[in-house]
């Protein structure tokens, strides 16, 4: 191990690190402090983006790819015969300092494999960020890895260091889980999330009563589930990021087409990894979170799978075509926001727009909703502007027929002038 | 045939628009710093010369956002910074109808001229916040971070108060070639620099060369070959912007 170089080093951890689709830096605000280094943003800050279209926000690196677990799923699976090495805790806090003061990435997000106990492990990985906050005064954006099965008093300690903790899932049921990740019953996994959710709700409201309170994971938490590794449906994950949500309260739940690492036989063996599932499955992510639907609407018994062919709201207006169309001069918001073509974004500015205006076509064009998608479900000023009969069955093939963009394009963008960014664009 | 000069700034703009509607003049025309009209006009024009007054600039700014709101004033400042072509009659005609409908501005999306000024704030804005990320520090001989920027917008005087709470450790300069100005930190506040002229190629110190390397394997060997996509990877990081992102460069 020590014959290596650091390059060298930082590229096998690279290789073991960039599985873990988490990069945002958002959820925290923190301005710097003067002659310090570091601030945070809430609505977080990409840096960059590599060959496969993915932002790099933060420094994605694993102390160590040495693991004593076996799952399947993972590249850095104790049955795996990849190099192996490790980071020393100054190390990571030299480059960390290097690349952030050179404006390359927003923090860290610190992620380690299981070596001797996953207390032992924890404590590395707190050792790095203590030795970020308190030694170089580091203030910018921190997120770890919570080690399943640490002691709660080290979960405790993480989450005074970092803004934002995570553990993942991965797999959406107990059973895959103990088909494919036999060291990891579920019940590891969701305990120190409870615990996580409950300690970052407590801060909330001590920090309600008193600015001085001390903050925990002040950025939330998130998850991660592979999506294709295993035959769940797409109502069985979507339920489960729903409870998530709700129950536990986590910022953000992200889904990470399968890509096969090896060639175990209780994997499936895919051509390409999914990815037209996995946007599917955001898109009907962000429905939950930011356009008030709920899973139940979306995916039921008859429908336990996303259409691969329209978006999951165009989808869910299909099933509910009876419901359309609307009028957008005069429809509440969250009406508007159930219309296929209007996002949260045109429906506010439809409502800020109509105040003062009727809104016709052009008006509609003006404010940015998506015509070729939203002419069908909508009437302006009384006209209706599909030009078809909504009970024919015209009405698919018309969302279907035209070249569509490839869906992994797909992203929504930021725009820092509005006030609710985060809202619009889920960086959270 | 009315037309104003000003000294191409925020501020010597507010002065121009302050002193036309003291005076009750309709401007045809604003010219920028030495700026020429792009084409001859037919009858002889009278070019009003605007002289930049910090006060009076404030002052302007007071009224309108008292009158408005402090969002729309917002909005106005970051469609001038777009640079573009005839944006200043554009602005003129919003802060006119600004001071006359007061706080439904803010609402009137519907409206031609607020819906430009509206689209194009949102585009400089967009752009200096990817700027925030894409900006490039390098650590040069003479003992400061430097980094070189060519925006299409002139977006330094908005991602320069983020970097001076950010790396407050060390001074920096971040230079936009395309302007020759640029934002100077000296460890205590930031300013703005005009006319920068280069009189050398900056030496970058070795430490620098080590770590650039670092960050360039290492974000190489981030992106998963399965999910290769150039197309989304361009949509995110335009070819223009990567002249200086040392990830996108050879070292």
């Amino acid at each position: 191990m020590s014959t290596l170089t650091l390059q060298q080093r930082l590229e096998i951890l690279a290789d073991s690190a960039k599985y873990d689709v988490s990069c945002s830096s958002s959820g925290s605000n923190r301005k710097g402090v003067a002659g310090g280094v570091g601030s945070t943003k809430s609505g977080g800050i990409c840096h960059t983006w590599t060959a496969d279209g993915r932002c790099i926000s933060l420094l994605k690196i694993l102390l160590t790819n040495t693991c004593l677990y076996d799952c399947a799923y993972c590249m850095n699976r104790r049955s795996n015969s990849i190099p192996r090495t490790a980071l020393t805790p100054e190390e990571v806090v030299r480059l960390t300092m290097d690349f952030y003061r050179r404006n390359y990435i927003e923090g860290l997000f610190l992620s380690t494999g299981v070596v001797r106990s996953a207390d032992h492990t924890m404590e590395q990985l707190i050792r790095v960020a203590r030795k970020l906050r308190l030694e170089e005064r580091f203030n910018g954006y921190i997120h770890l890895k919570v080690v399943p099965g640490a002691d709660r008093l080290l979960v405790e300690e993480a989450g005074r260091y970092a803004d934002r903790v995570s553990v993942n899932i991965e797999l959406p049921t107990r059973e895959s889980l103990q088909l494919l990740a036999p060291d990891k019953p579920r019940d590891a996994l969701i305990g120190p999330m409870r615990q996580l959710s409950s300690l970052i709700l407590t801060s909330k409201e001590e920090r309600k009563r008193s600015r001085k309170a001390p903050q925990f994971a002040p950025g939330g938490q998130s998850t991660q589930l592979i999506v294709g590794a295993t035959p769940e449906s797409d109502r069985q994950i979507i339920s489960l990021s729903e409870g998530l949500y709700q129950r536990l309260g986590l910022k953000r739940v992200y889904y990470s087409a399968f890509v096969p690492v090896s060639s175990d036989n209780r994997l499936p063996a895919l051509p390409a990894p999914p990815l037209l599932r996995e946007h599917r499955l955001y898109q009907a992510d962000w429905l939950l979170r930011f356009y008030g639907f709920s899973a139940h609407e979306l995916l039921d018994d008859m429908h336990p799978n996303l259409d691969m062919r329209l978006d999951p709201k165009t989808d869910w207006a299909m099933r509910h075509i009876g419901q359309f169309p609307v009028e957008v001069n005069r429809a509440d918001y969250e009406l508007l926001l159930r219309v296929p073509g209007i996002g949260v974004r045109s429906a506010q500015r439809i409502v800020r727009a109509r105040r003062n205006a009727r809104l016709s076509e052009e008006e509609l064009k003006r404010l940015g909703v998506v015509m070729k998608r939203a002419r069908y479900f909508i009437t302006a000023c009384g006209r209706y502007l599909g030009g078809i009969s909504l009970d024919g069955p015209e009405l698919f093939s018309r969302l279907t027929a035209p070249a569509r963009r490839k869906a992994s394009l797909d992203q929504l963008e930021l725009f820092p002038a509005d006030s609710d960014v985060s809202a619009v664009t889920g960086e959270l | 045939m009315l037309q104003y000069r000003y000294d191409s700034t925020f501020e010597g703009f507010l002065c121009a628009v302050a002193h036309c509607l003291a005076e009750g003049e309709e401007p045809e025309l604003f010219l920028r710093g030495s700026e020429e009209p792009a084409y001859q006009l037919l009858f002889d024009e009278v070019t009003v010369d605007i002289p930049t007054d910090l006060q009076a600039a404030l002052e302007f700014r007071q009224s309108f956002v008292e009158a408005a709101s402090r969002q729309v004033f917002a909005s106005a400042r970051y469609a001038f910074h777009s640079q573009q072509t005839g944006v200043e009659l554009l602005l003129w005609r919003y802060f006119k109808l600004g001071l006359r409908v007061g706080q439904r501005l803010v609402h009137m999306l519907a409206d031609s001229d607020v819906n430009a000024v509206d689209r194009i704030s949102r585009s400089v804005a967009h752009q200096a916040h990817k700027y925030l990320g894409f900006v490039r520090f390098r650590e040069v001989e003479q003992g400061f971070l430097y980094a070189r920027i060519e925006p299409q917008y002139d977006i330094l005087c908005f991602i320069a108060p983020h970097f001076a709470t950010r790396v407050g450790d060390r001074p920096w300069v971040i230079h936009d070639l395309s302007r020759s100005q640029a934002a100077v930190y000296d460890l205590k506040k930031w300013r703005l620099v005009r006319d920068v002229e280069l009189s050398g190629t900056p030496d970058f110190t070795a430490a620098e060369q080590e770590c650039a390397l670092l960050w360039r394997r290492y974000f190489d060997r981030l992106a998963i070959e399965a999910r290769r996509n150039l197309r989304l990877q361009r949509q995110h990081v335009p070819m223009h912007s990567r002249r200086h992102m040392v990830e996108f460069t050879d070292l």
